[in-house]
């Protein structure tokens, strides 16, 4: 019970006065701009990051957490009183939830999705505890032909997976790279693509990336198409409490959800999107009130909820054990841990034990802080929704450049945040997703090491990525992940012409 | 058969992307060492793929337009971009001689004007708030410098 002990001491740590008020000031402040129409977590967690710059590491690492799972409550009120998703994981969410509310429910559909997140959160917490030492031991055999194998997996995996189309995903993927590839090469020391920018040779970083894409493009696409549009905010009338038969009707949502939610976060899949949308699904086909979805069951709305914070667990899973993000908001996280020159992974288990289990700790903390905080504050978060676009978008800007521009005290981040902002503009508008960019950004560097210290161990000889067997299963399932789809389609093309 | 001026446009702009990496990397040095993989191995290997995945893209517009892209229907506003585009434009330009608190008013205000609000009088006094705010919670709370610009005898000496 080794992992046990550790808990124990990372409780030391995560219940300390500081650390727990870190972590209710990192929950109130996720839920409150998590709560924001069309700011998502990713973009709630890399706005929110320049307030931790004078913490200790454990401190911001904690707040951090909290900023997270906040990040993910806040998006889901969102979704049922107003019912415009900030993010696909969202989206199963809104069927049922908005009609909840719309039926004079939003009560209960708030209560039964800030319950869901705690026992999936936390079910799936107990479940990270006890697999990560697991993982940790075995990436512990992994040698940098391993590493390197299993990025690519995760590349591909996130860039194909998601969204529409496998060419535009792939492209996104690649401008991460790309831009991953701009400042100081780390072996070298050789300054690459910076075109004499000082500013460039810190390379790009992922703040200004993700706050251009997501902050800046967003309100450019908004204020450009959608600045006419209006919405409806449902009322929360009468009692907030959930029914006995809403009781019933949720649990075995819940804990279906948790079970599918937690693996799916562990797997790099991009995140919460699929598990949602299986969840929403299982639940419609097990009802016994099939009659009901579509007009707001109850079971719609447990089932998504739960199983997007089971994901979200789930993704800490790779992201502590192996340092590989697998969403957007994974990527941002561990540029968090990067800014304090740690590299999440195995070693980190061992050579800072106490913050990582600290961090573990705190997961079980911060999710109860979320629901004893969030239900009664419920009222608040109404008023926080009900803010006009105009003025909206104006204080989130004003948060957005203060993020860009505290890092180096120069306009050239701005402008670079800018020209972003254009790049997410046009993302949105055809139909390119982002997320692969941003874990482009924050991986590629890590996988460009990993490629040059294998073949330095091999002396050269590329053959190392093939003749190792991990390294070749994940290489072999990459390729199959890749050309299988498209035989398919092509003989499917060929039997009907 | 749809055809998508823009589509064919951004496919072109990725291959150009891909030709200028690939440009900037033959001028990068080659030798690394031990196991000869220099600092222009991979930024080669991205460019490649850049290349051919914009070469896709330009495929993919000429024979029917991008897959299974969903349509967008809603109508451009070039006013509402540009206020917003302007908004950032002038608070790049300000931060660093006006101060973060002058330059955030005036982002607010921008930003308020592209989402169609003319209440200037209230948007200036809610974004000066809004910055002042901010100003004194990073510079006193968080000690992280931050221009104080021309409001710097009125400021009271924080900030830089």
């Amino acid at each position: 019970m080794e992992a046990l002990s550790a808990l124990l001491s990372g409780f030391g740590v995560a219940l300390q006065p500081i650390n727990l008020m870190w972590g209710f000031i990192g929950v109130t402040l996720g839920t409150f701009v998590g709560v924001l129409p069309g700011v998502g977590p990713a973009l709630t967690v890399a706005m929110l990051l320049p307030l931790t710059v004078r913490l200790d590491p454990t401190g911001a690492l904690i707040m951090f957490a909290g900023i997270y799972y906040g990040a993910m409550f806040g998006g889901s009120t969102t979704t049922i009183l107003l019912n415009t998703p900030g993010e696909s994981a969202s989206i199963a969410t809104a069927l049922e939830g908005n009609r909840m509310a719309k039926a004079g429910r939003a009560g209960p559909a708030l209560a039964t999705s800030a319950i869901g997140s705690f026992v999936a959160g936390t079910i799936a917490t107990i479940l990270l505890t006890l697999l990560a030492p697991i993982v940790v031991d075995l990436a512990l055999k992994f040698g940098p032909a391993e590493y390197f194998a299993l990025m690519v997996f995760a590349f591909i995996t996130v860039s194909s997976v998601l969204g529409s189309s496998t060419v535009r995903g792939l492209t996104s993927l690649f401008l991460g790279l790309f831009l991953g590839l701009v400042g100081i090469d780390s072996q070298t020391g050789q300054a690459r693509f910076t075109f004499g920018v000082p500013e460039l040779l810190d390379g790009v970083d992922v703040v200004v990336l993700a706050v251009g894409l997501f902050a800046v493009g967003e309100a450019l696409y908004v204020a450009a198409y959608q600045s006419r549009v209006s919405e409806t905010i449902e009322k929360v009338r009468g009692s907030i409490m959930m029914s006995a038969s809403d009781w019933k009707r949720s649990w075995p949502a819940w804990l279906r959800a948790t079970a599918i939610g937690f693996p799916f976060g562990t797997i790099p899949a991009g995140g919460s999107e699929i598990p949602t949308f299986l969840s929403y699904a299982t639940e419609k086909k097990l009802t016994r009130h099939p009659e009901e979805f579509g007009k707001g069951a109850i079971e719609g709305v447990a089932g998504p909820e739960a199983a997007n914070n089971a994901a979200a667990t789930g993704v800490l899973v790779p992201l502590l054990t192996l340092g590989i993000p697998t969403s957007a908001t994974a990527a941002i996280l561990l540029g968090a841990f990067q800014n304090y020159g740690l590299q999440p992974g195995p070693l980190l288990f061992q050579s800072q034990a106490n913050l990582v289990w600290g961090l573990i700790a705190s997961l079980y903390v911060g999710n109860l802080i979320l629901l004893v905080l969030n239900l009664p504050l419920i009222g608040i978060w109404v008023k926080v929704l009900e803010i006009p676009k105009d003025l909206l978008y104006a204080g989130i800007l004003v948060f957005a450049t203060l993020g860009a521009y505290s890092l180096h005290q120069s306009w050239v981040d701005l402008a670079m945040l800018y020209v972003f902002g254009l790049l997410g503009f046009a993302m949105r508008r055809w139909d390119i997703p982002v997320g692969p960019a941003v874990i482009g950004l924050i991986l590629g560097p890590l996988a460009e090491t990993q490629f040059r210290r294998a073949l330095a161990i091999s002396q050269g000889d590329p053959s190392v990525f093939i003749t190792h067997p991990i390294s070749a299963t994940f290489l072999a399932i990459t390729a199959a992940l890749l050309v299988v789809p498209f035989i398919v389609r092509h003989r499917s093309r060929r039997r009907r012409g | 058969m749809r055809r998508s001026g823009a589509e064919i446009a951004l496919s072109i702009g990725v291959v150009v992307l891909g030709v200028a990496v690939a440009g900037v990397t033959a001028t990068l040095p080659s030798e690394g060492g031990y196991a000869r993989i220099g600092p222009n191995v991979i930024p080669a290997g991205v460019a490649a793929g850049i290349i051919v995945l914009g070469l896709w893209l330009v495929y993919e517009a000429f024979t029917g337009g991008w897959r299974k892209r969903t349509e967008q229907t809603e109508v451009f506003e070039p006013g509402a971009f540009l206020w917003v585009s302007g908004a950032l434009f002038a608070h790049m330009a300000l931060i660093g001689w006006a101060g973060f608190v002058i330059a955030g008013t005036v982002l607010f205000v921008f930003i308020a004007r592209g989402f169609g609000s003319r209440r200037w009088a209230r948007n200036a006094a809610l974004g000066l708030v809004l910055s002042l705010g901010i100003f004194y919670f990073f510079v006193k709370l968080l000690n992280v410098n931050l221009p104080a610009g021309w409001l710097a005898p009125v400021l009271g000496g924080a900030g830089i």
